[in-house]
């Protein structure tokens, strides 16, 4: 299972060095290629986890017996990983037809090796961060994540996609700064840069790592104070949006947060309450932040961040008692990824195909582009929580935990109600605009869109597919 | 081989090459013994480096001359980078001389000051009398004002004027410290001899007078804190590293820097026995956090991309001094393994902005746009190292600035540490700024595409894969030598 793993992370670095020097013509078919392998390999992995059900750890880099970097196998990197690797060969095949010169929002006629490179090197990257067994690997990785998504952000290479590529940029690594001094303190403390290490620690040492730990997770996934950069790297070619800002990299922050609690043990409550209260203020202002929206990409935008608050809530619930909530939690980071991502691949086509983004000006999606229009609709019920879609079934994990620990915790109470206006309220405005895009006789913008090519339909229809059954994928392993 | 012939061998070579490049008129012959001069070298050292493995210390000339692991890092800085550095200077003299910025005809002196400056570098490294130590020192500016000033420009002569000046003032101030350091020897030895040597020093220095020793270390920081470029003693670096041919801005910031900060680092050595590590600790941290923050801001305002690679290396420095500040294992550990790392990416670097300003013909980042689409390994390797530059994975700084922090944890810094590394992110995005303006975007219409010759990539694909290489990996001699290294400047025997 060690080679499946490494397989995940080194096939795709191995493509990002390949398809730069390779001829423009057989990058994408080579880019698809590679993210395909790792994708065998992370089913191969998913496979037989799931038939063994062994978690493990292994050491494989170590200078004068400290452990630099090593893997950890288990439901949580399992489970990420497969979907950091699905989506990632997914999103290949979609930029082939995305990425070309008929593309009326943004004609794209070169870049294309370094767009691949980038990408291969994210999957691969994105790999690392999900096996790492210590803190040091987790930094390494983040790190070279974030500096794929401001290469991907300021592709176009305009003035307005250079500025908003450096938001992300600073943002995230100073955000960073806090996953460096825990790093440092955890091996200054233990001697071991190994996330299990973190149990080790006492409870006020523990307090300390652990707010390192959070500012460079909210950082990563664009909480409050740190969000403003995931509105504005919307200006991205859209499959890297619906990759790195909605399905994989944002969910670098959660994932560490969830990793290193899991690690810990028992992690002061005060870290699941600080949680649980950002998580809810920064849910708040997305959801107010959902209504002035005119461009579709900027609305998903602002519901990733929402939707990432849910797992922050989820993992901070689960160290204030609810293991339901951990489950909750990470089958949420695992179905968000699919809906979000369709959402996003739905926009891309309707860009490619008109031209624009504006929301106000698509109408009858359905009857002109039935694929995109029926991802619209899943995609829309999924992200937020209507049965049979996926969303429902992580939503609502959460959400009993919450009242559950509620019973006793007057602050989570009044938590997770908000919660649950929330998404009422998200349920109510995403209705709205989809009785506006994707029913009636289509406006004029639609009537006259071009086709979308194959490839675009093909993966739409997986998503939608997957929107459908992910979360059995998910529960199967989490019980 | 007899082993204290490797010591003259080494000295010998670069002086001997530098009287043959002189006399020759030819650039073609000029071009092939500078070849073999650097070659013979950087074997010569890395041969040396191999004995200090097996040997761990070494004296030649009546113990006037010595090696140990600690010198034997430095060696390696001088031996292997200084090679690259001088592989590059052929294929960017070429282009000099074709645009006419310079004549032909003096192309023989640019080796000859090249390989004058390669001996005193190397006879700095392996001096162990701390006055021929100076001495040498002071020859290397000589040495290298030459090739400061060797386009002729009023700006490049100003710049090494200004460059000889401030340099010659600082290291008076350490000449202070030296003989300082020296009588307060000789009154406890009565041995001129000894009282001159590091390795006699080092030894009684838990009995040298407190009082006079932390005075020689405050003279002695700020003479050749001058020279490595400290703030506030770092006046002349912008300016003399911006103006000078870019193969020799690479070689004062990768290599000559390197020199006087070993020769702190050995006064270090002894005044952290002498007077113990507070009074080192306060010192060096305001240093190096000074310099880190205040050429921070520099970094950002400036439209010069040399000088704003100037500046880095201050910040550089400064995040060196925090590392020697901070001590103990780590901080020694990191301040030396980033030393070796900010060589190898500094050279690459300037040799690299050596390339974009061939191209474009300005230092202005202003007028720099659209590299990727003139000169795409051009592109890469200026990103690359751009981006190793300001600390990130998989390259070399990002490992020795994790150690830094860890050291500053560790000896209880930690809001320092967090100050430090606000700093740092300053400078992060300063530099990717840089990057964002210069790769992407539309190149002037003007322009011919296509990298400019292998000659002077091949040595910075070199650079390109030492820096890759020591982020991933810690070759397990060099993690020996550091190891060892860092026993000697803390005291320990070995």
């Amino acid at each position: 299972m060690v080679w499946y793993a490494l397989g995940s992370i080194l096939l795709p670095l191995l493509g990002s060095l390949v398809v730069l020097f390779l001829p423009e013509q057989q990058v994408k078919k080579t880019g698809q290629l590679f993210s395909f392998l790792a994708f065998l390999c992370g089913l191969a992995l998913l496979v037989s986890f799931a038939l063994t059900g062994e978690s493990f750890s292994r050491e494989l880099v170590a200078i004068n017996g400290v452990t630099c970097y090593g893997i950890t196998v288990d439901t949580l990197s399992v489970l990420t990983n497969f979907l950091v690797v699905l989506i990632g060969w997914l999103i290949c095949i979609y930029s082939a037809g995305y990425m070309s010169p008929d593309n009326r929002e943004h004609p794209i006629c070169e870049g294309i090796n370094r767009f691949y490179s980038l990408m291969l090197l994210f999957i691969g990257s994105m790999a690392g961060v999900v096996f790492s067994s210590t803190l040091l690997g987790l930094l390494f990785f983040f790190e070279i994540t974030g500096i794929c998504s401001w290469s991907l952000i300021g592709f176009y290479g305009d003035e307005k996609s250079r500025k908003s590529a450096l938001w992300a940029i600073a943002l995230t690594h100073s955000a960073a700064l806090g996953l460096y001094v825990a790093t440092a303190y955890l091996y200054v403390k233990t001697g071991s840069f190994s996330v299990t290490a973190l149990g080790k620690l006492t409870e006020a040492e523990k307090t300390i790592a652990f707010i390192g730990i959070l500012i460079a997770c909210w950082g990563k996934s664009a909480q409050i104070p740190f969000h403003p950069w995931l509105p504005r790297a919307m200006v991205a070619p859209t499959p890297v949006s619906a990759y790195l800002h909605a399905a994989s990299m944002v969910k670098v922050g959660v994932y560490i947060y969830a990793r290193t609690v899991l690690a810990a043990g028992k992690v002061p409550e005060v870290i699941g309450q600080v949680g649980a209260i950002m998580a809810v203020i920064t849910m708040i202002y997305g959801f107010i932040m959902y209504f002035p929206q005119q461009d579709m990409k900027r609305l998903l935008a602002y519901s990733t961040i929402t939707q990432l608050s849910y797992i922050f809530l989820a993992i901070s619930i689960f160290i204030l008692g609810s293991q339901m909530a951990f489950k909750g939690g990470v089958a949420h980071i695992f179905n968000h990824a699919f809906g979000k991502s369709l959402f996003f691949l739905v926009a891309g086509a309707l860009s490619y195909t008109t031209g624009t983004r504006k929301l106000l000006m698509f109408r009858g999606i359905l009857k002109k582009m039935p694929v995109v229009g029926l991802g619209y609709i899943a995609a829309s019920m999924a992200i937020t929580g209507v049965p049979p879609f996926n969303g429902f079934f992580s939503k609502i994990m959460i959400i009993i935990s919450g009242f559950e620990i509620g019973r006793h915790n007057l602050l989570i109470l009044i938590l997770t109600i908000i919660t649950v206006i929330e998404s009422v309220g998200s349920f109510i405005w995403f209705l709205k605009w989809m009785g506006t895009n994707v029913f009636g006789t289509p406006s004029e913008t639609v009537a006259t869109a071009g086709k979308p090519p194959l490839a675009i339909k093909f993966v739409l229809a997986f998503l939608i597919i997957m929107t459908l059954i992910s979360q059995y994928i998910a529960l199967a392993l989490l019980s | 081989m007899e082993k204290s012939i490797l010591f003259y061998l080494l000295l010998a070579v670069p002086l001997a090459t530098s009287f043959l490049a002189f006399g020759i008129k030819s650039r073609r012959l000029v071009e092939a013994v500078h070849f073999a001069g650097i070659s013979i070298e950087a074997f010569l050292s890395l041969q040396m480096v191999q004995y200090v493995i097996r040997e761990e210390r070494l004296f030649a000339l009546g113990d006037m001359l010595y090696a140990d692991s600690l010198v034997a890092i430095l060696l390696l800085i001088i031996g292997v980078v200084g090679f690259l550095n001088g592989f590059y200077s052929i294929g960017h003299m070429r282009y000099d001389i074709s645009r006419g910025e310079i004549d032909e005809k003096e192309i023989s002196s640019y080796y000859g000051f090249y390989h004058i400056l390669l001996f005193t570098m190397v006879l700095c490294a392996l001096s162990n009398n701390i006055a021929i130590m100076w001495v040498a020192l002071e020859a290397t500016t000589l040495g290298s004002a030459f090739l400061v000033g060797f386009y002729k420009h009023k700006a490049s002569a100003e710049a090494a004027w200004k460059y000889v000046l401030i340099c010659s003032v600082g290291l008076a101030f350490a000449l202070y410290g030296t003989i300082l350091t020296y009588s307060n020897a000789f009154a406890m030895v009565q041995d001129a001899h000894k009282a001159m040597l590091w390795t006699e020093l080092i030894k009684m220095a838990p009995r040298l007078d407190q009082q006079v020793m932390k005075l020689a270390f405050v003279f002695i920081l700020i003479g050749f804190g001058t020279k490595v470029g400290l703030v506030p003693m770092h006046t002349w670096l912008p300016d003399t590293y911006s103006e000078s041919p870019s193969p020799v801005s690479a070689l004062l910031s990768g290599v000559l820097m390197k020199c006087a900060l070993f020769a702190i680092i050995k006064y270090y050595a002894i005044a952290l026995q002498a007077i113990g590590k507070e009074f080192l600790e306060t010192l060096l941290l305001i240093f190096g956090l000074v310099s880190v923050g205040v050429s921070a801001f520099f970094i950002l305002v400036q439209k010069d991309i040399k000088r704003k690679l100037a500046y880095s290396s201050v910040e550089h420095v400064g995040i060196i001094a925090t590392g020697l500040g901070v001590g103990g294992t780590f901080g020694v550990l990191g301040a030396l393994l980033h030393a070796i790392n900010h060589s190898v990416t500094k050279s690459l670097l300037f040799c690299t902005a050596g390339n974009v300003i061939v191209k474009y013909g300005t230092r202005d980042s202003q007028k720099i746009r659209g590299i990727f689409k003139v000169a795409p390994i051009t592109a890469f390797l200026w990103t690359a190292g751009l981006l190793a530059l300001v600390g990130s994975p998989p390259f070399n700084i990002f490992i020795s600035e994790v150690v830094t922090v860890i050291a500053g944890i560790e000896a209880g810094h930690f809001w320092t540490m967090i100050l430090f590394l606000v700093l740092l992110v300053v400078v992060f995005v300063a530099f990717f700024v840089l990057i964002s303006e210069t790769v992407v975007g539309s190149p002037p219409e003007d322009l011919p595409k296509g990298d400019v010759n292998w000659l002077t990539l091949l040595p910075i694909g070199i650079l390109f894969v030492f820096m890759v290489a020591l982020g991933l990996h810690l070759p397990s001699t060099l993690s020996q030598l550091l190891q060892r290294a860092v026993t000697i400047v803390l005291g320990g025997t070995i």
